[in-house]
């Protein structure tokens, strides 16, 4: 299949002024400014295929928007290609962004005080949408996200989860092949998170599309796409399905500790690495322990646990078992 | 056309948003027509004492004004964005302008008109013209007309220009406030009056750096007159509506270089 995206080595370091305290910092600041250097990304590689759906997954401040922004044509790289759809995304920006689609879940495009309408209205005019295009990518949009019923109140009337369908829709009523949704499901409920994801699904099943979004919810991930990267702290450190990174962590168990003060403990291990034995022995040495289980970690406590450092990726691999 | 397209959905929604709040409009539109009228009658009572100043009397001195309020209500219905352009950086709005298929300023000109100023200055300036035109003693024919109308889109192009190079300072210092508010509005301020009345200093401010006089001094004066142009050259009154033009251009240069600056910091 076609490359879509190609990433290679792709650097984002921000500049972030210093700031003392007091006036005397103040005034020291006019002249002889301090910066600090953020490593927002940090030597990031990947390739995406066309027609692919992947999802970025990473905590807060590990990156993920920075690459969108790398990949939507918002920022350039410091160092480092990036390359989309046969594009340089920052140098041939008008080109490139009339076959792109791009939803900030934290930032609407949309008017506050009109209804929808009037926003993909506006849409049709930027993008030189043809009417029927226009037309039956609206109808089919709002069919799928369920949206008639709000289509004619103002956005600044409607909930979080539908004013973000808005948005989705109103970045995506030119058919786009290539489409960033950053954060799309962020604070919403259950019900509008579903939506959004059999429609995200929907895009890339029937029309192909190339689909990239972050989210930290593990469950967008798994309910809608194969393909996982994994980045913390600038650097990317897991691509690829959720079944190897579950098959990896065959081994790794997670025991849970009820203790006679009522609390509550757990403990993830590799077995390869401890012994259940050496484990169990340090706990009942140190606590007293009403009840105990030994079960599999969900994936969200894998990725969890990958954050804060507790558990590796780059572990050796149970014999004979992931790739 | 796709471009006029925009503007007329742009513009719709300007106004369908304000009219979402109409009493709030209306009220806030005359509570600007009111600031603005409340200064203009100040000087009008205080020039009554005078017969004349350099020449002006009070009725083309109100002809000067009209000029600056009439550009201004156009100026804001095109160039809000860019008279806000640091607040729009700060809460992250022009990101979205980015990944759309259009040029930058075109959008950001198109894109939200400020009704409320626009309609305040806009009756000002259209009360303070049909009060003073008819005593000033003009004689309208397709040639006054003609050239009215270039010297009123002069005067946008100058003050847009001027938004535009504040805005594009933007990429390089985080606050640029108060150098808008020194280049634009204490400039705006020297230009109700007829420039001959200052020193050389503000004069030449006005007239080669903050281009105001182009604005409205020396068009006034093609139709006026007054002894005191024999300070200045002939020649300005009918460059005037070009130096609009050329500051506009200007601007447009300095931005597309500044603006570069903005996909390597972000903000
Ligand atoms: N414009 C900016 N200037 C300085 N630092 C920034 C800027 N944008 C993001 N950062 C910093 O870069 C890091 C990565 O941010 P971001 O890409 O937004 O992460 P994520 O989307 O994964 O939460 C964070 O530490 C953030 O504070
Ligand atoms: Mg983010």
């Amino acid at each position: 299949m076609e490359t879509m995206i190609a990433v290679e080595g792709a650097r984002k370091y921000y500049r972030v002024a210093k700031r003392g305290k007091g006036l005397t910092a103040a005034v020291g600041q006019l002249f002889n400014r301090k910066y600090e250097i953020k490593k927002a990304v940090d030597d990031i590689s990947f390739s995406i295929k066309r027609g692919e759906i992947v999802g970025f997954i990473g905590p807060n401040g590990a990156g993920k928007s920075t690459t969108i922004k790398m990949l939507s044509g918002i920022l350039y790289p410091d160092a480092g290609r990036v390359e989309a759809d046969g594009f340089i995304p920052y140098k041939q920006r008008k080109q490139y962004v009339k076959n792109i689609g791009v939803v900030f879940g934290q930032k609407s495009q949309l008017n506050w005080d009109l209804p929808l309408i009037e926003s993909f209205e506006l849409m049709k005019f930027i993008y030189r949408i043809p009417r029927e295009q226009y037309e039956k990518n609206l109808r089919q949009f709002c069919e799928l996200l369920d949206m008639e019923s709000f289509l004619g109140q103002p956005v600044r009337q409607l909930s979080l989860g539908q004013r973000m369908r808005g948005d989705i829709v109103a970045a995506l009523l030119h058919s786009p092949e290539l489409v960033f949704l950053d954060e799309p499901t962020i604070g919403l409920d259950v019900v509008a998170k579903e939506k959004i994801r059999e429609f995200i699904r929907y895009m890339n099943k029937e029309r192909n599309t190339t689909i990239i979004f972050t989210t930290h919810d593990m469950q967008d991930i798994e309910k809608v796409c194969n393909r996982l990267i994994i980045i913390d702290k600038g650097k990317k450190i897991y691509d690829g399905s959720i079944e190897e990174i579950k098959d990896r962590y065959t081994n790794v168990k997670t025991i849970e500790v009820l203790l006679e003060n009522g609390g509550k403990e757990t403990e993830t291990f590799d077995v390869r690495r401890t012994s259940v034995n050496a484990v169990l022995e340090r706990i009942f040495a140190e606590r007293r322990v009403k009840d105990i289980s030994v079960c599999e970690p969900e994936i969200d406590e894998i990725i969890r646990d990958i954050y804060e450092g507790r558990l590796r990726l780059d572990a050796p691999s149970a014999e004979g078992g992931a790739l | 056309m796709g471009e006029l397209r925009i503007a007329v959905q742009s513009l719709k929604m300007s106004v369908q948003a304000r009219m979402q709040y109409r009493v709030d409009t209306l009220v806030a539109s005359i509570a600007v027509f009111v600031r603005e009228s409340a200064n203009i009658i100040v000087i009008y009572l205080a020039l009554l004492k005078f017969d004349a100043i350099n020449g002006w009397n009070v009725n083309e001195m109100l002809f000067l004004f009209s000029i600056l309020f009439l550009t201004y209500a156009v100026v804001v219905s095109l160039f809000a964005d860019l008279r806000d352009f640091s607040r729009m950086i700060r809460e992250g709005r022009f990101d979205r302008l980015l990944v759309r298929p259009r040029g930058l300023l075109l959008q950001l000109i198109l894109n939200n008109a400020d009704v409320i100023a626009s309609v305040g200055h806009g009756t000002l300036g259209i009360l303070l013209f049909l009060l003073s035109a008819g005593r000033v003693g003009i004689e309208w024919n397709p040639v006054t007309i003609l050239y009215y109308l270039c010297a009123i889109i002069g005067g946008v192009l100058m003050q847009g220009g001027i938004f535009i190079i504040c805005s594009a300072l933007s990429f390089y210092f985080v606050e640029t406030g108060s150098i808008r508010s020194i280049f634009y509005w204490d400039m705006r301020r020297f230009a109700g009056y007829p420039i001959s009345i200052y020193n050389k200093l503000i004069q030449t401010l006005l007239m080669y750096v903050v281009p105001f006089a182009f604005v409205n001094y020396f068009p006034a004066q093609f139709f006026l007159r007054k002894p005191d142009m024999a300070g200045y050259n002939e020649a300005y009154i009918y460059i005037a509506p070009l130096v609009g033009v050329f500051v506009y251009l200007l601007a447009y240069l300095f931005w597309r270089v500044s603006v570069r600056r903005y996909y390597s910091t972000g903000n």
